[in-house]
């Protein structure tokens, strides 16, 4: 812990405060405007909105730190993701814990191929035009979401039922609340640790840090630099599916849940730092604690979810201005 | 397979034209590298040294020309390939990975595993301060420091090349005696192509030399002759 | 070429200089013209000819009939090509990549109406002087450029405001004025803020602004002012002469001259800009911003300035599409990011950085829309939605197994093609994947005959978004500089070897 502080810069310290006594503020807010138990659901409620925001975040960040490009369709990889965990969920015929599990096993897959070919065929050809590779993620991700439209229709899909062990039911804060939440928050907590030990602790993760700050030099030691630009995509891409079907017994399918989670993702990206997986982690957390907060600010004071919405981009706007580089960014 | 007699150099580079971007940057350069030996480019800002390295490296491949390295001809293959065969490459101003402790910054370098273990002895022989340093942050280390690191990197492979960008650059000049040291004592195991802009340390290194100006090698030859030739010198690389 | 050289061979015949310097400008003017001209006839004999095709009448009493029809679709296919040349403004010539871009075009249809709807007297008064306190703080405190520009634009908006008389309410072109005026404010801000950013921030940024904007405007809080996601109903609040409903009395066509009149303006301003010095400026900071500012160029005011510009274009396009709404509504759509993809697209499929492609792709894309608007074609499908479309799926496994085996496959492949280049390797992995996936359907369409298929009709329009995807991303990897582009540089080479083979003809004895 002592070396991790010290290491940090400057610009890194003040940000850890704000971050602190921001989010030190919200939870006051919270107790005080709203009363101890609502306080604490609304806090348990955001911090389970940040691990899924994380979830797209993190392969967002990774793949930007790494391969510079700004992939829009991450958003659409959580959709397709969702969607095809229920149409598998749906077409089983066995038990609902082997469902539940083969849904989860089989959208990360479905998704990561979607990435791995995405990758490959689409994005490496366009490593000189950075500008056409965003362009191109952003088109890929219309094309998606017509698709998914095309094969599932318009309505929103009801939540599944996870398998009965993630169902019981546990008092917080005077709210009986499905263990399967816990699992979420669990999922994401053990995807953040996860990661943090696959940068930090394997040699595929030394390369990849390395990657993010000169992919050249990393080719001039004898490493493909491109295979490991392919796997961090799929990682990334992984990532968001597991989000996107970790929802589905949560709240549903929608089609709108793709954009949601995109901007939300992209706040978290840009207040927490391009390339900057603690910045990513942090930020997810604060982004779904001010979701949360503003949701519960504007049902108790306003009748209206407007202010939640917005609050997002506000700390966002706010962020920019005070660190345009974003609060753990490489700031040059 | 029929008998060759063995290579005269250990590097070839015939006549390469390089272009970056429609600049056509190299415009005809030739280095003949024989093994064991330290060689120098030498020229002034500009004149191609380093697009020259970047060349063998693979990293701005030429559009014409060849580049043959152990009797295997390395251009147009891909960087990491290149570097696979046994060549390390040193960027100027020491490209170190900011982010990642020195020994992380060694441990990328490994092409086989173990490599750091078995090369262990030789690397803090010639820079015993990494050893000290191991578990610390890159961006923490000072120019000389980094500059020590970005060298031992190369050492860290089993390595025939190493291609060295202006080692001693921005570096003072107890720590270029120490740096030069340290290159003598590596050459005796692996060639050493080098540029360089300081003359004094490239005459005190370098065994052969080959000058480039506005990307045509002009003038090769041992450094030994260079160093009497102050006609020489002045024409091609302004003050000595 | 031929009569390009006859043309001023003759012009240096002439005696007078001035004269021979007047002609000389009248003929580049034409030579270099003629083919915008060409377009621009065209276009306003179009409803006739439309009419003449359709034998349909081209100002009947009522709004029905082929010819009333296509004015309309036409008015809002160039409405939305001044759209797409104002966002190449942004991408093309100035490298900056805004994903906001529908925010200014939302924007004045809303602020026109809203002020219009909801405030009840006019604020011209207050207006003037607040514009004169701008102007006469901007006059003191700002360099020399910007003041001359600001002044210039405060002009122009003063004048209109002028001329129009104080009226007891506010009339419609105060309102659209305001609502170009608060666009122009609003760039500015977001500009202020937003050019300080990284590349990528910055589109980020655009983004989420614009996304604000759209929920906001959305949201049920605001119904009274916006009208939420019914959109905001402005019926008879606009003015007779610009209202295209009545076509009897030619209103409509009188509407459509009007706008192809706006959009020759738009694309001369643009033009003019862009060969401005201010213009030359804009295209050296795409090409190396850096070098620009060390050069001198305060980079941040000439960005600053074409967003504004291009904001501005936007906004009164945005005005001009809503007042051919048919449902005479502004929807919160105008805001979301359909207006900002659609440019894009545009930009991308007809020419990044020429002025010409964007017009070329929002007008032939946004006809062919509507033209295929009502074709059907129907599709074997299965029951479990895209998973059963099992052709496609086998199709998508060829590819995959075509991509993942390409090393092996690439001695094969250049033994079949030889020296061919690009192209031909391109074209044998395309024929191959053909030539496989036929296989593996005609050999699957045996062995699975007891899937549930059943015919499903699909709509062109449905598809037509997914159309548009795929074109968007077959130009972006074929086609890096778009059909307009491509065409441009095709004809430049021809030229620059026509004048090396002249070269070295004259070089050899």
């Amino acid at each position: 812990m002592q070396t991790y502080l010290a290491s940090l810069t400057p610009q890194h310290r003040r940000s850890w405060l704000l971050v602190v006594v921001y989010v030190a503020f919200l939870l006051a807010l919270s107790w005080l405007d709203f009363g101890f138990n609502t306080a604490g659901q609304t806090v348990f409620r955001g911090i389970l909105l940040g691990m899924l925001v994380f979830l797209v975040a993190s392969g967002l960040s990774l793949i930007f730190g790494l391969l510079d490009v700004l992939n829009f369709a991450q958003g659409a990889f959580l959709l397709i993701g969702a969607y095809v965990g229920y149409d598998i969920y749906q077409s089983l015929d066995a038990s609902i814990e082997v469902r539940f599990l083969a849904a989860i096993g089989g959208a990360v897959l479905f998704v990561a191929a979607i990435g791995a070919i995405m990758e490959t065929g689409l994005i490496r050809p366009l490593y000189e035009r950075p500008i056409f590779q965003i362009v191109l993620t952003f088109g890929l991700a219309a094309i998606f979401l017509d698709l998914v439209e095309r094969a599932y229709g318009r309505n929103p899909k009801q939540p599944l039922s996870p398998p009965p062990l993630l169902d019981e039911k546990f008092t917080l804060f005077q709210q009986s609340l499905s263990v399967y939440r816990l699992f979420i928050i669990g999922l994401g907590l053990a995807m953040m640790i996860g990661v943090y030990l696959l940068l930090n602790r394997t040699r595929i993760g030394i390369i990849i840090r390395a990657g993010v700050q000169d992919p050249e030099m990393v080719q001039a030691l004898g490493i493909n630099v491109r295979r490991v630009f392919t796997l961090v995509f799929i990682l990334g891409s992984a990532l968001a599916a597991l989000g996107g079907i970790a929802l589905v017994p949560y709240q549903g399918a929608t089609l709108e849940m793709g954009n949601q989670f995109l901007i939300l993702a992209i706040v978290v990206v840009v207040i927490g730092g391009m390339g900057s997986y603690e910045g990513t982690a942090v930020a997810s957390i604060v982004v779904g604690l001010t979701r949360a907060v503003a949701e519960q600010l504007s049902l108790e004071h306003f009748d209206a979810p407007v202010l939640a919405e917005t609050s997002i981009l506000l700390l966002m706007i706010a962020v920019l201005l005070v660190q345009p580089s974003g609060l753990f960014g490489r700031g040059e | 397979m029929s008998a060759t007699p063995a290579p005269a150099h250990i590097l070839e580079v015939r006549g390469i034209h390089t272009f970056i971007g429609e600049f056509h940057i190299l415009e005809g350069v030739t280095v003949e590298v024989p093994p064991g030996s330290i060689t120098v480019l030498l020229g002034r800002n500009g004149a191609g040294k380093t697009t020259t390295l970047r060349s063998i490296i693979g990293l701005a491949p030429p559009r014409a020309g060849e580049i043959v390295f152990n009797s295997v001809p390395i251009h147009g293959l891909r960087a990491h390939k290149i570097a696979q065969m046994g060549i390390g490459y040193v960027p100027e101003k020491r490209i170190i990975f900011r982010d990642l402790t020195v020994g992380e910054n060694l441990l990328i370098a490994e092409r086989e595993k173990g490599d750091l273990d078995r090369k262990a002895d030789l690397i803090f022989g010639l820079f015993p301060d990494l050893k000290r340093l191991y578990n610390l942050s890159g961006g923490h280390l000072s120019g000389g420091q980094q500059q020590m690191l970005a060298i031992a990197r190369a050492l860290v492979a089993d390595n025939s090349l190493l291609l060295i960008d202006e080692p001693s650059e921005g570096l003072a000049p107890v720590l270029i005696e120490h740096m030069m040291e340290a290159i003598r004592q590596l050459s005796a195991s692996t060639t050493v192509l080098l540029v360089e802009q300081n003359f004094q340390v490239a005459s005190q290194l370098a065994e052969r030399y080959v000058i480039i100006e506005e990307g045509i090698s002009v003038h090769s030859g041992r450094m030994a002759d260079l160093v009497q030739d102050q006609a020489l010198i002045t024409t091609y690389l302004g003050v000595a | 070429m031929m009569i390009e050289r006859t043309v001023y061979r003759s012009i240096d015949r002439i005696g007078d200089p001035a004269l021979r310097r007047a002609a000389e400008s009248l003929a580049r003017l034409i030579l270099e013209n003629w083919f915008y001209g060409l377009v621009v006839v065209l276009l306003w004999l179009f409803p006739n000819i439309v009419a003449d095709l359709s034998g349909s009448e081209v100002t009947p009493r009522r709004p029905t009939g082929e010819s009333t029809f296509w004015q309309s679709e036409m008015a809002r296919a160039l409405v939305l090509a001044c759209l797409a040349m104002s966002y190449n403004l942004l991408f093309g010539y100035n490298g900056i990549i805004s994903f906001g871009h529908a925010l200014f075009f939302g924007a004045g249809g809303y602020i026109t109406f809203i002020l219009l709807a909801r405030v009840d007297r006019s604020y011209q008064q207050e207006a003037l002087v607040l514009v004169l306190a701008v102007v006469l703080a901007l006059a003191i405190f700002a360099r020399p450029n910007v003041r001359r520009l600001v002044t210039l634009a405060v002009g122009g908006v003063l004048l209109v405001l002028l001329l129009v008389p104080s009226a007891p309410s506010m009339t419609f072109y105060q309102a659209a004025a305001l609502a170009v005026l608060g666009s122009a404010g609003l760039s500015l801000l977001s500009g202020v803020v937003t050019l300080r950013l990284r590349g990528i921030y910055f589109t980020m940024f655009t983004l989420a602004l614009a996304e604000m904007f759209f929920v906001l405007v959305k949201s049920g809080t605001f119904r009274n002012i916006t009208g939420a996601e019914d959109g905001l109903g402005f019926g008879d609040l606009l003015p007779d002469a610009l209202n295209p409903t009545p076509t009897g009395d030619g209103s409509r066509l009188q509407m459509y001259r009007l706008t192809i009149v706006f959009f020759v303006i738009v694309f001369l301003a643009i033009r003019r800009y862009l060969n401005s010095p201010v213009g030359r400026v804009i295209v050296a900071i795409r090409e190396n911003e850096e070098r620009a500012r060390t050069i001198g160029y305060n980079t941040f005011f000439y960005k600053l300035l074409t967003m504004m510009f291009a904001g501005v274009i936007a906004t009164l396009s945005g005005v001009l599409f809503v007042i051919w709404a048919t449902d005479k509504r502004v929807h919160p759509e105008l805001l979301s990011l359909k207006f900002t993809v659609d440019p894009l697209l545009h930009t991308l499929i007809g020419g990044v950085g020429t002025l010409t492609g964007p017009v070329v792709a929002a007008l032939g894309l946004s006809l062919g829309e509507t033209y295929l608007r009502n074709e059907t074609f129907t599709l074997e499908t299965g029951v479990l939605g895209l998973m059963a479309m099992w052709q496609f799926a086998v199709a998508l496994v060829v590819a995959l197994l075509v991509l993942f085996l390409r090393r092996a496959l690439r001695p094969a492949i250049h033994r079949l093609v030889g020296e061919g280049g690009r192209w031909s390797v391109v074209g044998a992995y395309l024929g191959l994947w053909i030539a496989l996936s036929a296989a593996a359907l005609l050999i699957g369409g045996q062995i699975v005959p007891d899937l549930e298929l059943r015919d499903e009709t699909l709509n062109v329009s449905d598809l037509w978004d997914l159309f548009l995807g795929i074109v968007f991303v077959v130009v972006v990897m074929l086609l890096p500089h778009g059909i307009v582009g491509t065409w441009n540089r095709f004809w430049i080479t021809r030229r620059v070897r026509r004048m090396e083979r002249a070269l070295q003809r004259d070089k050899a004895p």
